[in-house]
């Protein structure tokens, strides 16, 4: 039995409506409790911010597009050096950084659960692997269905049962958390040299649109039960006037859900661009802040560029390519059989570029536009918009609006023609940031069940505490002190165990892998379905029965039982 | 100031030494610096003999002078910015990495990434270079920025890749791929040549001896007398595969 007890925290947890209040958190065994025996170890947090352990809805630190990445450029790996120490393992990488850079870093940002943005289900091994070399936060995979040729087919027969069935087969066969869609129907057409441009167009060889996968996933997600809902990448990101498929996309959505969103909509970012040409792409955050803010079925996140040298990986091939042509750089491209694809180019993000400088206004302007902080999640689609490293910077932007204008004055002219980022007054609190860096996102992940994101009895011990008295600083003006007090946590305890304490971590982890086993009726499930084990087996380069990821390669597995439909 | 150093004997000779302490500058406030041999920390003293002659009050008059066997030293002269050092044998991978000023000048040879990513100064090479003479590393964009490099034997394969400012003369001939990825500077190849300029974006190369596997992506768009070597020279533009403005300027094969 180990005791912990945090005396003197200053803490914020929205999900139980606590906001500033000085306590005490007591922790036995990983999960916080009434009281602690009087032999518990004590640490002071000396009135500090306290805050549960921070949680990223959406970011790319696992797998073989991340790996590819940094196969990609051995220039990042000459970045961010540093020797091993102590506890901690050698890392290198600034915006691709090795698994343990990650999670060193993460971890002294006071980050404890990850949710891997987008799994192939083919290359799910790859993932779970580096998932235990990230070992100080949990992890979860979404997994991608956006191309998926037997999910198509019962998109096309309008069979949601059976699209339930796959997803319910597929996410149990690769341990996954929940359905991811990137530019659904948009990448398989990329397999055929194609792209698709709007939400109505036909995916080749498939005949179904865009449309019906979404709403057909999204009718199969709550048929199942899942914790999370569909989490979409929408189609056309980063063209300049998306933003109308963005909106036609919020209206195909139902409100099915009471405890959490319906769809959760992905680095809308890139997704809210007006104009028609690269020379005359505005901001239409307006546009889109008041399609969400009138449905509380849709939660997204800010998909924030910061001005830095990164990476853009997604499952988006032909994004990819359209950006390749602009930048001729290095390219990869990656088709992954029956399910999906990815691309993966470095860029540069300069305040030189006018276009650049307007992205990273409409990040912002989402956030501050968008009424309640639950419905947008603070993130940078990391390491697309730039590392995770710039959140703190980031949260300095929210919540001072001196700050965001000093940044202003620094940018090219036409940032302040194209956007309405500066006539914008509003500075967020510690209440709302709370929310958007853990419990929004425990809400909309469906974790809040399993004691992350808040700090209530019964819950996982995961907390951080920021070197920052709330009473003193006042943000609007001493930004630089939020940044740097959001950079360094002071203590971030994982599971009831000190971690890291002022940025260096000081025992090794053990993550947990959470994932969901959504039960399928017997007379559904696909592995006694002749139809799907045929295209299986001629189809695939693997057989059916060494696809499902066997357990070894989760050694800290927790898996999350859902009901089975009827 | 002159700083002699000359290497002791050692029991493993092979190890590679990493001395990217020895530069002029650090030598002003004594030789008490730290090298690595292999994964081991060692003092200079441990594996040199150092005989300091007069005294200097700022490094551009510090001389360094390597002796003995320093073939397995890496990494001399890395950001060094003043100063001279003198190698009389052959020396290790990795000298004059990001050099920015100074002079270096090898009596031997020298082993492979010879003034990589330099920036300033120059390096003289009495002997042959190896591979990935005065080149940038992996994955970077650009290479060698400034300074010269001058080789007075042969060169290994990818000599001045990504070269993009400054001046790489070889006296001798250069292996496979010389000057593939340009983007700036001068190449200048006195002997043999195969396959140079690949993918070349600008900068100019001149190649006076044969040049083997000429690629078929270089437009030929004059002829022209270079006063310099009293030559005439065939100018071709290219590497036209990727729409580059590179100038390559060959000796015909033949009488001329």
């Amino acid at each position: 039995m180990t005791e912990l007890l945090v005396k003197n925290a200053c803490v914020i947890d929205p999900i139980r409506g606590i906001n500033g209040e000085i306590m005490d958190i007591a922790i036995r065994d990983g999960r916080i409790v009434e009281s602690v025996s009087d032999r518990a170890e004590s640490i002071d947090a000396q009135r500090c911010l306290t805050l549960p352990g921070g949680i990223d809805s959406h970011t790319h630190v696992c797998g073989t597009k991340v790996n590819f990445g940094r196969y990609m450029s051995p220039e990042d790996m000459r970045a961010g050096r540093t020797q091993r120490r102590g506890r901690m393992h050698v890392t290198s990488g600034y915006y691709v950084p090795t698994t343990f850079g990650n999670s060193y870093r993460y971890s002294a940002m006071g980050y404890t659960t990850l949710l891997e943005g987008a799994m192939a289900p083919l290359e799910a091994r790859h993932t779970h692997e580096e998932f235990t070399a990230t070992p100080h936060q949990d992890m979860l995979a979404n997994t991608l269905f956006d191309g998926n040729w037997a999910v198509m087919d019962a998109v096309r027969e309008k069979n949601i049962n059976k699209a339930a069935a796959i997803v319910g087969w597929t996410l149990n066969a690769v341990k996954g958390y929940g359905i991811k869609l990137t530019n659904p129907g948009g990448t398989e057409a990329w397999g055929w040299g194609e792209d698709l441009t709007g939400i109505h167009e036909h995916v080749p060889h498939f005949e179904v649109t865009p449309a019906e996968i979404i709403t057909t996933m999204i009718q199969a997600n709550e048929l199942l039960k899942l914790p999370h809902s569909v989490h979409l990448h929408c189609n056309n990101l980063g063209k300049p006037g998306n933003y109308q498929t963005t909106l036609d996309t919020f209206e195909l959505v139902p409100d099915l859900n009471p405890d959490r969103q319906t769809l959760y909509a992905t680095h809308v970012q890139f997704h809210a661009y007006g104009g028609g040409t690269w020379r005359n792409i505005c901001s239409k955050a307006e546009e889109i802040t008041r399609s969400v803010n009138s449905k509380p079925q849709i939660v997204m996140d800010m998909g924030q560029i910061m001005f830095c040298r990164t990476m853009t990986m997604t499952a988006d091939g032909p994004m990819e390519f359209n950006l390749h042509c602009l930048h001729h750089n290095k390219w990869s491209n990656h088709d992954v059989e029956l399910e999906t694809g990815s691309g993966i180019i470095p860029v540069t993000y300069s305040k030189k570029s006018a276009v650049n400088c307007i992205m990273w206004a409409i990040g912002l302007e989402l956030a501050l536009l968008t009424k309640s902080p639950w419905q947008c999640l603070l993130e940078t689609d990391n390491p697309n918009g730039a590392p995770f490293v710039k959140y703190p910077e980031v949260i300095g932007l929210l919540m001072s609006k001196r700050y965001r204008d000093e940044e202003c004055a620094t940018l090219h002219a036409d940032t302040e023609k194209r956007t309405s980022l500066c006539a914008l007054e509003r500075e967020m609190d510690w209440h709302d940031i709370a929310v958007m860096t853990r419990a929004g996102q425990a809400k909309a992940l469906g974790i809040i069940s399993q004691g992350k994101g808040h700090l209530g009895i019964g819950a996982e011990a995961d907390i951080a505490v920021y070197p920052i008295r709330t009473d003193s600083v006042d943000p609007a003006r001493e930004y630089r002190k939020v940044v740097e007090g959001f950079q360094k946590t002071r203590y971030t305890i994982k599971r009831g165990r000190v971690v890291s304490r002022d940025g260096e971590i000081i025992v090794d982890g053990a993550n947990a892998t959470f994932w969901v086993n959504a039960k399928v009726p017997e007379d559904l499930r696909m592995e006694n379905d002749p139809e799907f084990i045929k295209r299986f087996e001629q189809f695939y380069t693997v057989r059916m029965s060494n696809y499902p990821v066997q357990d070894v390669y989760l050694p800290r597995g927790r898996c999350i039982e859902t009901e089975a439909f009827t | 100031m002159r700083v002699i150093l000359e290497s002791k004997v050692r029991s493993k000779p092979n190890l590679p030494i990493e001395a990217e302490a020895i530069i002029p500058r650090n030598f002003l406030k004594g030789t008490d610096l730290v090298v690595f041999e292999g994964n081991k920390e060692r003092t200079l003293s441990d594996l040199f003999w150092i005989f300091v002659e007069g005294t200097a009050v700022s490094p551009e008059n510090i001389e360094v002078v390597l002796k003995g066997d320093t073939s397995r030293i890496k990494r001399v002269g890395e950001y060094m910015d003043t100063g001279s050092i003198m190698i009389s044998g052959d020396i290790g991978m990795h000298c004059g990495n990001f050099m920015s000023g100074g002079t270096i000048e090898i009596l031997g040879n020298a082993d492979a990434w010879l003034g990589r990513e330099m920036r300033g100064g120059t390096i003289l090479c009495r002997g042959n270079a190896g591979h990935y003479c005065a080149t940038g590393y992996r994955g970077e964009k650009k290479g060698m920025q400034g300074g010269r490099v001058e080789v007075f034997g042969n060169t290994g394969d990818f000599c001045a890749e990504y070269l993009a400012g400054g001046e790489v003369q070889v006296h001798g001939s250069t292996g496979d791929f010389p000057g593939v990825e340009m983007r700036g500077g001068q190449l200048i190849i006195e002997g043999d040549a195969t396959r140079p300029c690949a993918n070349m974006k600008d900068g100019t190369c001149v190649i006076l001896g044969r040049v083997y596997e000429m690629l078929p992506t270089f437009e030929k768009i004059d002829r022209r007398v270079l006063p310099e070597w009293k030559i005439m020279a065939d100018v071709y533009k290219g590497d036209v595969a990727n729409r580059g403005k590179g100038t390559l300027m060959i000796k015909p094969p033949g009488p001329v």
